[in-house]
């Protein structure tokens, strides 16, 4: 019993996790329209950042949130603005390529510069855990997904209680509605993107601190933020908590009741399976071509 | 002697229902016409006909068969064609290419003969000049021109044209109206959706009247165009079109 | 024009044929046997993608099951070589139609992440399977070892009778009804649906296909390379590199896949030893390129400049 109580406690926490890197990804494909391939590498890009920043200067892993939300805020912004905005009027397999090489460039260049060499984030308080009645919670761990649960709040009051959030959903609705109402559309998807980025580089740099990290961790985020939202619900926000979570804790009971190895296997056939049954999202809200 | 009739036909869409309870019937060789405001129900209803959407109830029966609910190319396949509102040309393929299609697969003839029958009807239809042009690159009244002219292809006995002639000038409607009596005169059965009243009130032998998924008025087009009801659902209110 | 036409292809099949007893280095021999086998997998990707616009991103799962197919035929089974990649073909094949029909009805770019979940999802099934079910039979991420083949000599005219079958069956396809069939379902899938195509049955058809065909040149590279893993013939850098070289060539052209595998193996051999990174950023920079600047590839641009017939 209590074995099962920590796996499906570790997996609620790891589904924070997930949920927190995957909204940014819904995001971005519920407003424009575009599948983010290297969506992976901007998680990798924060937690480098991250782990730079505190190997160079020893500043605190939580404080260099701030640098990773702007930074990667910038990076997105540009790269949406000058490259990939001239896709977003294509079919969505257009920008699904496009992003395949972006992927290729950002995840190599950054083995080229770094090397292969695994890497970890570890402070004064790395290894010190909550133990509450036998179960363990690491802070570190709970840490990140209060902040990862922070984050997708405030993703959420951002689209909903803001000025820019309502013209965000407003072109994300019907962008040739938004123009003629002022909204400069071009403008609208650069800042997206430039906030989908962001999020997930928190979510990179929250991560640094429990996880190895490398310059190819991109490409399996990726494909878990694929299935997180598609479980969710493409481009509906609060279907990425549901996802996140529902795939964190079915990855944590594959893993403690049959085999590490074998999560993997069950994420993919998971996302398959919801693709070819019902590419709407568990809660049926997500956005189906 | 009746070529195709739906009995009840029924569409929701989710709580929306977009079709309640439409019956019609048309005979070989006539021409049926649809009119109705806007939303009225007339596209999906032409989709059930086709076989793009399953009626949630009622049936469609072509030449005796119950074809509700088969798939649109075996549909096609039985002598139904449909023209779309937005038309679906297929662009990267030349204007000739694409009427071939329609005669390879929905009249399932060889390349030879298919090819034949092509510029056969794009000759009839008035395409013949442009039949080597990627179909993307021809205008708007001519792509739909090129929809009607990949109908025909197909061999089918029944054509629906959902508002083949919309933006189109009156020249130009003009010569829409000979082609389909010509179409007619080959002994094809046609049912049109269009919203030009003059084009349909002069070419349909019989008009069917819909409104908010339902059938509001039925007769010729003499009859409907004095309907009360009708007059009320386009103008809300008495008054008289022509 | 029709004769100046076929007498090029013959001149170079001719040449191609004699070529490996001709003196040239026994490099070359198997640098141009590689080439024909990445024209055939890119062939095959583009017979689905190119002419029916459904983009794949999972090819290398019906490689990997051919390779798998192979490798376990020959080692435990003891089946000479081309019974067991026709076998492997088979089994591809088989695989691949209940896959098919499920996510075909997929638009887009769901397609393609479907694709792409079930080709790491074999992988991992294959990797774990042994574990979880507690036998030996694929070996897991031991992988298998296959008898040793013949030298490259051989593998360079399989690989050229391959490709060669490939190409044919593109070029077939092309002129025939099947292939209107497909480039009508790529312009307007529903519009053709109504002009009597029958959708489904024929991108099935294309998808089996190309299967069939991958199933069978993963059996041969299985067997040229002499031992397997999982992560060696399900890595998603095959499916990148086909997706590229067809784009770079031109999707949905008959000489495209053979322009673009021809390009980036020559690139791949002359970075990857020195510069393995560079290799891949480079890619990445081409299917940059190429999707903002020459979406139709370099035929696609020839043809649309009036230079190319084909």
């Amino acid at each position: 019993m209590l074995l099962f109580l920590q796996s499906l406690l570790n997996g609620i926490l790891l589904g924070g996790i997930y949920a927190a890197y995957s909204a940014g990804f819904s995001l971005i494909f519920g407003v424009m329209g575009v599948i983010n391939i290297f969506h992976g590498e901007m998680v990798m890009l924060g937690a480098f950042i991250t782990y730079w920043i505190f190997t160079l200067f020893h500043i605190d892993p939580f404080l260099t949130i701030p640098f990773s939300i702007i930074s990667l805020f910038i990076f997105g912004y540009l790269i949406q603005r000058f490259v990939i905005n001239r896709v977003v009027e294509a079919p969505p397999m257009i920008s699904y390529i496009l992003t395949f090489g972006i992927h290729l460039i950002i995840a190599y260049t950054a083995l080229w510069i770094w090397t292969a060499d695994f890497r970890t984030v570890t402070t004064s308080y790395s290894g010190m855990n909550a133990d509450i009645s036998g179960i363990i919670i690491p802070y570190a761990r709970l840490a990140t997904f209060g902040l990862a649960l922070i984050v997708v709040a405030g993703l959420y009051l951002l689209l909903y209680k803001t000025d820019i959030g309502r013209a965000i959903q407003a072109t994300a609705q019907d962008k040739e509605i938004a123009r003629l109402m002022g909204v400069n559309v071009k403008q609208i998807y650069a800042i997206t993107f430039g906030i989908g980025a962001a999020i997930t580089a928190v979510a990179g740099s929250l991560i640094s601190t429990y996880f190895i990290i490398f310059p190819q961790m991109g490409l399996p985020y990726t494909i878990i933020a694929f299935c997180v939202v598609v479980l969710g619900g493409m481009g509906y926000i609060p279907g990425a908590l549901w996802g996140g979570l529902i795939l964190g804790v079915v990855q944590s009971l594959t893993a403690t009741y049959l085999n590490a190895g074998l999560s993997g296997a069950i994420t993919f056939i998971l996302l398959f399976i919801m693709l070819v049954v019902r590419p709407s999202g568990i809660v049926g809200k997500g956005i189906v071509e | 002697m009746l070529i195709i009739e739906g009995k009840n036909l029924t569409k929701y869409f989710g709580a929306l229902l977009a079709v309640h309870s439409v019956d019609f019937s048309v005979e070989r060789g006539e021409i049926l016409g649809i009119i109705g405001p806007n939303g009225a129900g007339k596209s999906t209803l032409f989709n059930m006909i086709v076989g793009v959407y399953e009626p949630d109830r009622g049936q469609v029966i072509f030449k005796g068969k119950d074809v509700s609910g088969w798939k649109p190319h075996r549909i096609c396949r039985m002598g139904i064609a449909k023209t779309s509102q937005i038309v679906q040309p297929f662009i990267r393929m030349s204007v000739f290419e694409n009427v071939l299609v329609g005669g390879l697969h929905g009249k399932g003839l060889s390349l030879s003969k298919a090819s034949q029958e092509a510029e056969k009807i794009l000759d009839r239809v008035g395409l013949g000049g442009l039949k080597e042009m990627p179909a993307g690159s021809i205008t708007v009244p001519d792509r739909k021109r090129l929809e009607l002219a990949r109908g025909l292809a197909t061999g089918a006995e029944v054509i629906l044209l959902d508002e083949n002639m919309a933006g189109l000038n009156p020249t130009e409607i003009e010569g829409a109206l000979k082609l389909l009596r010509e179409i007619q005169n080959q002994g094809k059965t046609l049912i049109v959706v269009e919203h030009i009243m003059r084009a349909v009130m002069a070419i349909s032998d019989r008009i069917m009247v819909l409104n908010h998924g339902e059938t509001i008025a039925e007769g010729t087009p003499a009859e409907v165009a004095n309907d009360e009801k009708v007059i009320e659902a386009y103008l809300g209110g008495k008054a008289c079109f022509a | 024009m029709k004769r100046k036409g076929s007498i090029l292809p013959t001149a170079v099949i001719v040449v191609l044929l004699i070529a490996p007893y001709s003196g040239i280095s026994g490099y070359l021999v198997r640098f141009l046997a590689i080439i024909f086998l990445w024209i055939g997998k890119t062939g095959c990707w583009n017979i689905v993608a190119g002419y029916t616009g459904y983009i794949d991103f999972g090819p290398v799962a019906y490689f990997g099951i051919g390779s798998y197919a192979t490798a376990l035929l020959m080692a435990k089974a003891h089946i000479p070589f081309l019974y067991s990649i026709l076998v492997s073909g088979a089994i591809t094949a088989l695989i691949a139609l209940p896959i098919a029909l499920p996510t075909l009805r997929l638009r887009g770019a769901y397609f393609g992440i479907a694709t792409l979940a079930f080709a790491e999802a074999v992988k991992q099934i294959i990797l774990e399977f042994d574990r979880t079910v507690g036998v030996q039979f694929f070996e897991g991420p031991h992988g298998i070892t296959l008898p040793i083949g013949p030298g490259n000599v051989y593998f360079y005219y399989v690989g050229f009778g391959i490709m060669i079958a490939v190409i044919g069956i593109t070029y077939w396809t092309e002129g025939s009804k099947f292939g209107y069939a497909l480039r009508a379902i790529r312009e307007a899938e529903q519009a053709a649906e109504l002009s009597g195509v029958n959708t489904s049955r024929e991108k099935t058809k294309a998808y089996v296909i190309s299967a069939f065909f991958l199933g069978i040149i993963g059996g041969v590279e299985a067997y040229w390379l002499t031992y397997i893993t999982p992560h060696m013939v399900f890595d998603v850098l095959i499916t990148i590199q086909m997706v590229v070289m067809a784009l770079l060539g031109g999707i949905g052209t008959l000489l495209g896949p053979a322009i673009g595998a021809t390009f980036l193996t020559i690139i791949y051999e002359l970075l990857h030893r020195d510069f393995p990174y560079t290799y891949a950023i480079i890619v990445g920079f081409i299917i940059v390129i190429v999707v903002l600047l020459m979406p139709s590839g370099i035929v696609g641009t020839l043809k649309q400049k009036g230079i190319a017939q084909r």
